[in-house]
């Protein structure tokens, strides 16, 4: 089945990329999806991912680089440029470094072209452009590989090239014939530039691609360490050798990897996350030790390493020396919290727009930011909300009034007061089951004065709306 | 019994928020028993009419009301009392409206206690609180007696005590207290609609609606007893509602028209004027004597003009026209006015009664007791002086247009609940494109299953469904064209006025209909692209020919016009251009102006569907004989050969045949076209029966003249009507004919109108040897103009630059000022004298016009244009003035620049002026249509009847007429001519996408031959646009050489993607899209 790539063109769903099933039926990048999804049954459709792409570019250059070359840089979207300058004998030339090259790319399943020249440019068009897969210019040559090559192959901009195209220029050597002023004149001075840059008249520096590199300390024992306090103490070393590794870098950590190498060869680790970047060594010594409790030290642990495996930029903030009123942080709080109980158990209700009371409330990280819908003023809801409902036995009049008693969990209440219906219909949006149904709500107050919630299922009239059994939703406080 | 009238009800007329039609409505509420429904649309009256009509059907009492949210937050609801306050209300509206702008309204406490007076105004409360009591008492101080309190249940939380504290709340301010339902549709289940319609006002999907959903529930029509037992504490105030009822003596039937006065001689009254007028145009237009059957058909108008009132609007129309004529603007009258003898000798209409047999009933009647319609058709471009004399002279409070109230229709409800539920753009969007926009069955899931779309999908699914509810209800309210209402008195006091979108244009609340239904007078000022294109060539024919001619000198029954009519070569022709004309002329075989007529009515939905276009071909072939049962027959139908085809003539059947008095045949055909659907022709069908056979006819017969009556009821054409219409098809007809030269100009600078796009009608008047030349910027104007033939009498049409895609009509204009009478010699000296922008010269390159004088291809003008600066150099405008000639800004090595493939210039002239005066675009493929066994459309011409074969075309028409069944037509094109395809319905469900989408397209199928009439009855359908989009690449008709042109991907193949390279896909932008050949297909149903 042929596979498609969709992105967004603003309101439009566009293919950016298609497979090679999809282009011999003629999708190309840019098309309109829909109109694809039209003309060919059974399309797959996957959605781009341009956070992805990158990052699996960052891990083949990251590759090339300690395989061919100790200089690489990324040419995004799809592009990778490798300087194998003083490289390409190492592995017996560069005819045999570009076969290992996209033999070894064509294992992993990618499908790549190779292009080789004197300059990043003429490499870039001759990977792109070029007839063969794999095409080598030889030293002094460059002119004459790029000749034939569409102007699309300069990296100009669209606009200009298709402005070139309808003047009738099409190959890189219609634009080298032309004398240089009158073009410049009319197309600026970019042409010229990249012209230069492909034919090695103007030089192109690269940007080399650095991989990231986590950030961890290691400590090695002379001794075998097994007690907690000791641990205890080396973690707070382990800390304080951190802290100004992210320093210098203006990180602070957002989780934190212990990991324990035991004599027994076994490795033990803890995680510890934080809500904010952090870079105080007190507190990542506090989470670390926290947790310690759960390390099983065996007959001994011979090293330790910390490594901050997600970090994120801090910058420093200067102390209120005026003695203004600092904001209050409760994040600390939330961290010891959290690593204590886990994350999951930490948080903060949010209110919903939604008339249905399970759908009005979600809830959310405890330092997410305050929304702005707020529950409906003036509308009583219980302080504790059964989920789900419970069924309880009750008998009321139809269509709309409250039930005179009813039975929940084997104790039977007698209703003294009661107010409702409020009737609140289903989300027929979100299921073919909410379409017709309704809930109508009472509040009743029984004999010794305790509130409940409890609701009939339909409307009393339409058979529709639900059968008329009656539940228990919430217990007011 | 519980008596209950519901006072607060919301119709769609609040756009995008109620969600039932005023119809559903009071059917409900007759079927619950109500007593008397208050529709109340938020700040606006433009259902009231609707209601009006619903209420006497149902008998249900509509209380005139309406809702008005104020500046300070006040909901109220305002009732009329009486007349006068009605017109209060109306004037409040006014000012609310004109205040606020289109759309809003914005009014303050202080508006409603000024225009208050027997108004009733009922509060709508929310919360018992201080701001709700400050309101009452501030309601109980300025009402007074006429003060409510709405009590409404919500079914939230505290509702029972909410009402008991507001009833307090309301005795204590000494207001009555009154029961409401607050109703936003008539029956529980179109709360589904409602949210939907919620969303799309708000402009969010249902998923983010959250609040702002409507909040309480329950918001259907109730019956009384349910009300009365949800209001069981309170039975005063469900009682109050029908006291409110009471109180409110206000009926629609009391707004009395009053026709504007028209300034007339002193101590004369309008019939005397009327009468001195007419007497006037009838020496006027019978010099050698008025005969006397129009002289006796004059005083019959008369007599019942002014035995019904009506003069001073003839004399209205006359003013009309009579300014139009003063300025030059032609103008006719078209409908059935054209039956009125009157309307002739006043000028407004050019039906001659001498000539033709004129049912003035059809136009006036007494037992219709409504004015007539008088619909004058003005110039396209010139229409709006007429509007705006209209204003001037009537007053702005005098005169408005009517609304037209824009509905959903499919695409536009696919489109808002595709986006409501949350669809993307490109799926809905697809999804309209799978339905013609006037599609009354909306999308259906056929339709998204060949999108190949995932019917599974829920929201697919729902958004169909509720597409096809939304279909027909309310959008907003837009202008009529050109319906005007006039009246005496301040119109704002009949109907609330709202300024248009429009500078300088109001309208009022009501449409077309309603203003019908209420008996106001109205004239339709209306725009005929026709009317503009004969005038223009009327112009051409004075200046270059020195002929002068009008409408009415044009020499009537011309042979060789009726030759060239017979032979359907009439494309750019009035009303007889479209396909099924073409069709139907060589047989009809038109020889004289009558035969016209009844060319222009026959090719009709009506006439189609009462099968009476066979029975009349036969007869007219001589076929089968015309038979008249009865002599009085013959008379009535004896000019169409014993077939009924015009209006007039069903009521003259009903009038001979059937006893009817004239104003009860143009009730019969009234209510054959009004209350098709609602049923009321049961009762005239019995009489119509009974009467003809009481007469001696068999009922058999009779029934089968209903049925074709009924055929036409709604569609037919009067004939009054179809001889205006033939007036102007013979008029074109003639100067085509005659002066084809001046018509293709004439029409070209009347663009758009017509079936035909500008590329056709070039090609058809070339095909009658009119020579054309190209757009060029020493010798075009901006309208395309004749250049006379050294030693001939001929002229050639020179293409004007407003033919040239994406210049402004201004840059034209200063560049043939600059010209003056000297010519330029340069791009630099275009640049220098006419200074226009760099993107108007470019735009001028691409249109190629600067080849023709100075020589310079497409390329080379561009490339010596994108050298030039934004602004001209000072140092060069100052060096140019002093040489008095242009110095070039620059010097520079010369550049040869790659000549543009032979297709690469038909592509490009497609692109730049819709046009080419090359070669057809066909042609460049023709070798490799022949390969695929397609022959040319002039061969499928000729071919036997029953052959098959395959044509290949431009899709020039898309044609699905209502009356056909579903069956499509599609006209195509190549360099030989055009072939009409005929798609059966089936081939065209299957075919779907390749139909509505493809530009060119190839059709293999059966010959058709009827007469001269060739149709290719199409068996399979292939999409050739990838081929149409190869021509780019070819040099005249050889196959592609070299890499072909670069100049655009869309054109030529892309040298990355020739056959063996096959390079893995790189991102491109869609270049590929505006490079290819567009013919702008015209759509019809």
């Amino acid at each position: 089945m042929p596979l498609v790539i969709a992105g967004r063109d603003g309101g439009r769903r566009v293919v950016t990329a298609a497979d090679r099933a999809a282009q011999a039926l003629g999708v190309r990048p840019g098309m309109a999806l829909a109109q694809v999804q039209a003309r060919i049954p059974g399309l797959r459709i996957a959605a781009t991912d341009p956070a992805a792409d990158a990052a699996a570019l960052e891990r083949l250059a990251a590759w090339a680089l300690r395989r061919y070359s100790p200089v690489a840089a990324l040419d995004p979207p799809d592009g990778l440029i490798v300087d194998v300058t003083g490289a390409a004998h190492l592995v017996g030339g560069e005819g045999a470094l570009l076969d290992d090259l996209l033999s070894r790319l064509r294992t992993a399943k990618i499908a790549a072209r190779a292009g080789l020249a004197d300059t990043l440019g003429a490499a870039h068009a001759l990977a792109r452009f070029a007839p063969e897969p794999v095409t080598i210019a030889a030293p002094g040559e460059t002119e004459a590989a790029l000749a034939p090559l569409p102007i699309a192959a300069l990296r100009l901009n669209a606009d200009c090239v298709d402005r070139l195209r309808r003047l009738g220029f099409a190959t890189i050597a219609d634009l080298a014939a032309v004398p240089r002023a009158p073009l410049a004149l009319r197309f600026g001075p970019e042409l010229g530039r990249r012209l230069d840059q492909a034919f090695g008249r103007c030089a192109e520096p690269l940007q080399p691609f650095c991989p990231p590199e986590l950030i961890q300390v290691r400590r090695a024992f002379a001794e075998p360490i097994a007690a907690l306090e000791t641990i205890a103490r080396h973690i707070e070393k382990l800390a304080e050798a951190l802290c100004p590794l992210l320093d210098r870098r203006g990180l602070g950590a957002r989780c934190l990897d212990l990991i324990f190498h035991r004599v027994d060869g076994m490795v033990q680790a803890i995680r510890a996350g934080t809500a904010r970047p952090v870079r105080d060594a007190k507190r990542l010594t506090r989470l670390l030790t926290d947790r310690l409790e759960t390390i099983d030290p065996g007959f001994g642990i011979e090293a330790m390493t910390l490594v901050a495996s997600l970090t994120e930029p801090l910058g420093w903030r200067q102390g209120d020396i005026l003695g203004g009123e600092a904001e209050l942080d409760v994040s600390a709080l939330i961290d010891t919290l959290a690593n204590r109980l886990g994350a999951k158990r930490l948080y903060r209700v949010s209110p919903v727009e939604s008339d249905l009371p399970e759908r009005s409330v979600r809830t959310v990280p405890p330092l997410d930011p305050p929304v702005c819908a707020l529950w409906p003023e003036h509308w009583p809801r219980p302080s504790r909300l059964l989920s789900p409902p419970e069924p309880v036995e009750a008998v009321a009049l139809l269509p709309d009034h409250p039930p005179a008693h009813f039975t929940w969990r084997g104790v039977r209440r007698h209703v003294r007061r009661a107010d409702g219906p409020e009737r609140v219909v289903g989300e027929w949006w979100r299921s073919d089951a909410e379409r017709a149904a309704v809930r109508d709500y009472f509040i009743v107050e029984d004999e010794s004065g305790e509130r409940f919630w409890l609701f009939r299922s339909g409307d009393g009239e339409d058979p529709a709306s639900g059968d008329l059994h009656w539940y228990i939703h919430g217990v007011f406080a | 019994m519980t008596r209950y009238a519901e006072l607060q009800v919301t119709t769609h007329f609040s756009f995008l928020r109620g969600a039932s039609s005023v119809e559903e409505l009071f059917a409900q509420a007759a079927f619950f028993g109500l007593a008397a429904l208050g529709i109340t649309d938020r700040h606006s009256l433009a259902g009231i009419v609707r209601a009006h009509e619903a209420a006497k059907v149902t008998r249900v009492r509509l209380i005139v009301g309406c809702r008005l949210d104020l500046r300070d937050g006040t909901a109220l609801l305002l009732y009329p009392t009486d007349h006068a306050a009605y017109g209060r209300l109306c004037r409040l509206l006014t000012l609310g409206k004109a205040r606020a702008g289109k759309g809003a309204c914005d009014l303050a406490w202080r508006d409603i206690v000024a225009h208050g007076e027997r108004l009733i105004a009922v509060l709508v409360p929310d919360r018992p609180d201080a701001l709700c009591a400050a309101r009452l008492h501030r309601l109980a101080r300025d009402f007074g007696d006429r003060a409510y309190l709405a009590l409404s249940f919500r079914r939230r939380p505290g509702d029972q005590l909410r009402i008991h504290e507001l009833s307090n709340m309301a005795a204590q301010a000494r207001v009555a207290t009154v029961a409401t339902g607050d109703v936003l549709f008539h029956s529980p289940e179109r709360r589904i609609l409602q949210d939907i319609l919620t969303c799309i006002r708000e402009g969010c999907t249902i998923d983010e609606a959250g609040f702002r959903r409507e909040r309480y529930a329950d918001r259907h029509l109730k019956r009384p007893e349910e009300m009365a037992r949800l209001f069981a504490r309170w039975p005063e105030a469900v009682a109050r509602s029908f006291e409110i009822a009471g109180r409110c003596r206000f009926s629609l039937d009391a707004l009395a028209y009053q026709y504007p006065d028209e300034v007339g001689e002193p101590g004369a009254t309008a019939q005397q004027i009327l009468a001195r007028l007419t007497w006037e145009g009838a020496a006027r237009r019978y010099p050698e004597g008025v005969p006397d059957r129009v002289a006796a058909t004059l005083r019959h108008e008369l007599r019942l003009i002014e035995e019904l009132g009506y003069a001073p609007y003839f004399l209205t129309v006359h003013a009309i026209v009579r300014f139009a004529r003063s300025r030059g603007i032609l103008c006719q009258g078209r409908g059935s006015a054209a039956n009125s003898a009157v309307c002739f000798v006043l000028g407004i209409t050019a039906i001659d009664p001498a000539r033709s047999e004129l049912l003035f009933e059809r136009f006036v009647s007494r037992e219709r007791r409504e004015p007539p319609d008088i619909d004058v058709d003005f110039e396209h471009e010139r229409r709006e002086e007429v509007i705006q004399w209209i204003y001037d002279t009537y007053g702005r409070d005098r005169a408005a247009l009517c609304a037209t109230v824009i509905r959903y229709r499919t695409r536009g409800a696919v489109r808002d609940v595709g986006k409501a539920l949350g669809l993307s753009e490109d799926v809905t969007r697809a999804l309209a494109s799978q339905v013609w926009a006037w599609s009354r069955e909306g999308v259906e899931a056929k339709h998204a299953a060949e999108l190949n779309l995932n019917l599974a999908d829920r929201r697919l699914h729902l958004t169909l469904d509720l597409a096809r509810q939304l279909i027909g209800t309310p959008r907003h309210l837009s202008m009529h064209p050109g319906g005007f209402v006039l009246t005496r008195d301040r119109l704002d006091e009949l109907v609330p006025i709202e300024p248009a979108a429009m500078v300088g244009r109001a309208v009022i609340e009501w449409d077309k209909d309603d203003i019908d239904a209420l008996g106001f007078m109205k004239v339709d000022v209306l725009g005929l692209g026709m009317l503009g294109c004969l005038r223009r060539a009327f112009d051409l024919l004075e200046e270059h020919k020195g002929l002068k001619l009008d409408l009415a000198a044009i020499s009537a029954d011309d042979p060789e016009t009726y030759a060239m009519i017979r032979k359907a070569d009439t494309i750019g022709v009035f009303q007889v251009e479209s396909r099924a004309q073409m069709a139907m002329l060589p047989r009809l075989k038109p020889r004289n102006f009558y035969d016209l007529v009844i060319a222009v009515a026959i090719v009709r939905p009506g006439p189609i569907q009462g099968d009476m276009v066979h029975p009349y071909l036969r007869r007219r072939e001589g076929l089968e004989p015309a038979a008249y049962p009865k002599p009085e027959l013959e008379k009535v139908l004896g000019k169409t050969l014993g077939v009924p085809l015009f209006q007039e003539q069903a009521m003259r059947i009903a009038i001979e045949c059937a006893g009817f008095t004239p104003g009860e045949a143009d009730q019969l055909r009234r209510s054959m076209a009004t209350f098709r659907h609602a049923g009321g022709v049961a009762q005239f069908r019995d009489r119509l029966i009974a009467g003809m056979v009481a007469r001696g006819y068999t009922r058999a017969f009779a029934e089968k003249i209903f049925q074709q009556l009924e055929g036409f009821g709604s569609y037919g054409f009067p004939e009054s009507h179809a001889a205006s219409f033939a007036l102007l098809a013979y008029a074109s007809s003639w100067i085509k004919c005659r002066h084809p030269d001046a018509f293709l100009a004439a029409i070209l600078n009347a663009q758009p109108m017509g079936f035909y796009a500008p590329a056709q009608l070039v090609r058809d008047a070339r095909r009658h040897g009119v020579a054309v030349r190209p757009v060029d910027i020493n010798a075009s104007r901006w309208d395309c103009t004749l250049e006379a033939v050294e030693g001939s009498e001929r002229h050639t049409v020179r293409l004007g630059l407003r033919l040239v895609r994406g210049l402004a009509n201004r840059d034209g204009a200063a560049l043939v000022a600059a010209r003056a009478d000297r010519q330029f010699r340069s791009i630099d000296d275009l640049r220098q004298r006419a200074a226009i922008p760099l993107a108007a010269l470019e735009r001028l390159a691409e249109a190629d016009a600067f080849r023709p004088s100075l020589g310079l291809s497409r390329r080379e003008a561009l490339w010596a244009i994108r050298a030039l600066h934004n602004e001209p150099l000072p140092l060069f405008a100052a060096a140019s003035t002093r040489a008095g000639e242009a110095v070039p800004e620059i010097s520079e090595p010369a550049v040869a620049l790659r000549p543009m493939t032979a297709g690469r210039e038909v592509v490009e002239d497609y692109r730049a002026l819709g046009l080419t005066l090359r070669r057809h675009p066909v042609a460049f493929l023709r070798r490799d249509l022949a390969v695929r066994g397609i022959v040319p459309c002039a061969e499928a011409g000729l071919a036997r009847d029953g052959r098959r074969l395959a044509t290949a075309g431009l899709v020039l028409v898309r044609q699905r007429p209502g009356s056909a069944k579903g069956v499509l037509f599609l006209t195509i094109e190549d360099e030989t001519g055009v072939a009409n395809v005929i798609i059966w319905p089936d081939l065209f469900e299957r075919q779907r996408h390749v139909i509505l989408s493809a530009g060119m397209i190839a059709a293999t199928g059966r010959v058709q031959r009827e007469g001269e009439v060739v149709h290719v009855i199409a068996q399979n359908l292939t999409d050739l646009s990838e081929l149409l989009r190869s021509v780019g690449a070819r040099d005249e008709t050889f196959p592609p050489q070299g890499g072909g042109d670069p100049a655009g991907q869309g054109g030529g193949p892309d040298p990355r993607e020739t056959p063996g390279r096959k390079p893995r896909n790189v991102p491109m932008p869609d270049s590929g899209s505006g490079l290819e050949i567009k013919v702008p297909t015209r759509d019809f149903r």
